[in-house]
């Protein structure tokens, strides 16, 4: 803040008596005098401002500028979305999703949905989990465990082949903490829809 | 110390234009004593050096000079000096009783405030008349004499002394001319003008031995008063004592001052509530986030406009017969051929979320740094589905306090998802849960 500079110097003002500037504050103040100055100067490089090249107006401009730039992002957007309404980008997603599956079923392996849960030392549990690659899957997945009450730790997911691998360490949350069995029950009946 | 001072011109004209008027009268009749008295002074390497400088500078000589005819000669040179005086004092009169104690810091501030504001109106003029140096110099004058005679002091000469304590209390041309209206009592004005400093009296290291202090406190004073206008108006008026004589005038400019400084800082707060990641609430940061902000903003237009001119390439292509196609094509890889691989990087910082996003053609890596409080893998794979993002792979975990993880998603093609959008949502669905959520009772 501008206020926090003034206050070396009203100090030194106080100090009537005093014979001696503090130094070190002097070269402090002078260091983040010239901070804010480059830095305006920065700013100033950036912004086309037509007006005043003064401290005041090259803020004021870059006030305009930033608020004429978010405009155009807000504008731009808008753009696209209404860009988007065309049904021909649906169709190229849906089109993907299918591809997924024919390469899964290409490449001749039968994704077996698994599920295993592990009890390791108290609460902590390895949960190992593959399904097949379908929008929104993972998220069922996620809100299953996060309804049995685990917290991920250390997680890894990866996706080949149109399967996805979940892999995690979790740690039971609430004290009754289903069995490790149940458990996995649970998450391949998810999976499995 | 002389160039340090260049960017407050502007600024300080004011001051500026109140003391050529002294100085036109000085160059006028002084030049001849001035090179006479010049080689007489043994201080003339560093009184040269300085001349060499602006014609400003010699003026200062001669000011020096002139008050040494006044406290060692009550001679020939005064009445035709004090004609002069006079002709100023009408002009200056405003600054007339700079030169008179005063007890009341804030009144020399009122006082500075009343000259700045009295001289404004001459500045144009004055100042065109006159080589670029002295514009540079002129506003500096208050700032630079002091050490400049503080150096003629430091000399040792005895002879300057008397005058470098004149001339410095009255801290600077501006002052000088008012001196001999105050002749009769001048001497003992002078010490009582010392001592009416309230920290300048300890400033300014003199051969005169009235005060003992070393080139820090000269440097000191030019170094503060380096700062912003703001300050040179507060030290100016601090050092130099005055009856507040203009009280109520003086009371109003402070006032506008006041009024000018709260506007500045209002702007900055204005700058500061724009961008979308504020950190620390001074005006060096807030400028530099700006200045990210700025650079943030530029790119994501043009990431737009690309996405935007493909979209239309692509519709163009729906649009147009089969036969048409070829023309298409080509005008739309015209359009591209600049920015034929998209890309685009961001960085967001919120108060306990990270992230960043880049994206390469179709390729888009999320980095993602996130205090820990709740399962954020969850709100992640909620987002990501809404933005119709194919993950591909997902690695991270919990270090220390914080989950870290980096996602790597194909953006499907069509998709309209820009860097700043996945950054934006991502932070606000995460801060949401962040808030929502209420933090651990311990460790589990």
């Amino acid at each position: 803040m501008g206020g926090g500079g003034m206050d070396s110097e009203t100090h030194n003002a106080d100090n009537g008596g005093d014979e001696r500037f503090k130094s070190k504050n002097l070269e402090a103040e002078r260091r983040r005098r010239k901070k804010l100055g480059d830095r305006q100067l920065e700013l100033r490089a950036l912004v086309p401002n037509i007006t005043n090249m003064t401290k005041s107006t090259i803020i004021t401009d870059a006030i305009t500028y930033i608020e004429e730039l978010k405009l155009t992002v807000e504008e731009l957007g808008n753009q696209l979305l209404q860009m988007e309404a065309t049904s021909v980008d649906e169709e190229k997603i849906k089109l993907k999703e299918i591809d997924d599956e024919k390469e899964m079923k290409k490449h001749g392996i039968k994704v077996e949905v698994e599920a295993e849960v592990n009890h390791i030392c108290g609460t902590k549990l390895w949960i190992r989990v593959v399904f097949q690659k379908k929008r929104g899957a993972l998220t069922k997945l996620m809100e299953a465990i996060s309804l049995l009450g685990i917290d991920l730790i250390d997680t890894t997911i990866t996706t080949s082949r149109g399967a996805v691998l979940f892999t995690s360490f979790g740690q039971g949350i609430r004290a009754g903490l289903p069995e490790a069995d149940q458990m996995r029950k649970y998450l391949l009946e998810i999976i499995r829809d | 110390m002389y160039q340090e001072n260049g960017d407050f011109d502007q600024s300080s004209i004011s001051h500026g234009s109140g003391m050529t008027q002294a100085d036109n009268a000085f160059s006028q009749n002084h030049l001849s004593t001035f090179s006479m008295e010049d080689q007489s002074y043994p201080q003339n390497d560093v009184a040269a050096a300085v001349a060499a400088a602006s014609a400003l500078e010699m003026e200062l000589q001669q000011q020096l000079e002139i008050e040494q005819c006044y406290t060692n000669k009550t001679g020939a040179e005064m009445p035709h000096d004090s004609s002069n005086w006079q002709e100023m004092a009408g002009f200056n009169a405003e600054n007339g009783h700079y030169h008179h104690q005063t007890q009341n810091p804030a009144a020399d501030f009122n006082q500075m405030y009343a000259a700045a504001s009295s001289m404004v109106p001459d500045a144009p003029d004055l100042l065109n008349i006159f080589p670029l140096p002295r514009s540079s110099l002129l506003p500096n004058f208050s700032q630079k004499s002091p050490a400049f005679l503080a150096s003629l002091g430091l000399l040792g000469d005895v002879n300057v002394s008397p005058s470098a304590d004149g001339s410095s209390a009255s801290s600077g041309v501006l002052y000088d001319p008012l001196l001999p209206l105050n002749l009769p009592p001048q001497p003992p004005l002078l010490r009582e003008l010392f001592h009416s400093l309230p920290h300048g009296g300890g400033v300014y290291s003199l051969g005169g031995g009235l005060f003992t202090n070393g080139v820090d406190d000269r440097e000191a004073n030019v170094g503060l008063y380096q700062n912003g206008v703001d300050r040179v108006y507060e030290f100016n008026a601090a050092e130099i004592g005055g009856k507040n004589r203009d009280g109520i005038k003086d009371a109003k400019h402070f006032a506008t001052e006041k009024h000018r400084r709260v506007l500045l800082n209002d702007k900055y707060q204005a700058l500061r509530s724009l961008v979308p990641t504020p950190t620390k609430n001074d005006r060096a940061s807030i400028v530099g986030d700006a200045i990210r902000y700025i650079d943030e903003l530029k790119m994501t237009v043009a990431e737009l406009k690309g996405l935007v001119e493909k979209k239309r390439c692509a519709r163009e292509r729906l649009k147009r017969p089969k036969m048409e196609e070829n023309e298409g094509e080509s005008k739309c890889v015209g359009d591209m051929n600049g920015s034929s691989l998209r890309s685009s990087w961001l960085h967001r910082k919120s108060k306990n979320t990270e992230v960043d996003v880049r994206i390469i053609d179709d390729e888009i890596t999320v980095k993602l740094v996130q205090q820990k409080r709740i399962n954020c893998l969850l709100f992640v794979s909620k987002v990501l589905d809404e933005l119709q993002l194919d993950l591909h792979h997902v690695a991270g975990g919990l270090i220390g306090d914080y989950y870290s993880y980096l996602f790597n998603s194909k953006i499907c093609e069509g998709s309209i998802v820009y860097a700043s959008a996945v950054a934006n949502k991502l932070i606000e669905v995460v801060d949401k849960q962040y808030a929502a959520v209420p933090p651990p009772a311990g460790s589990y």
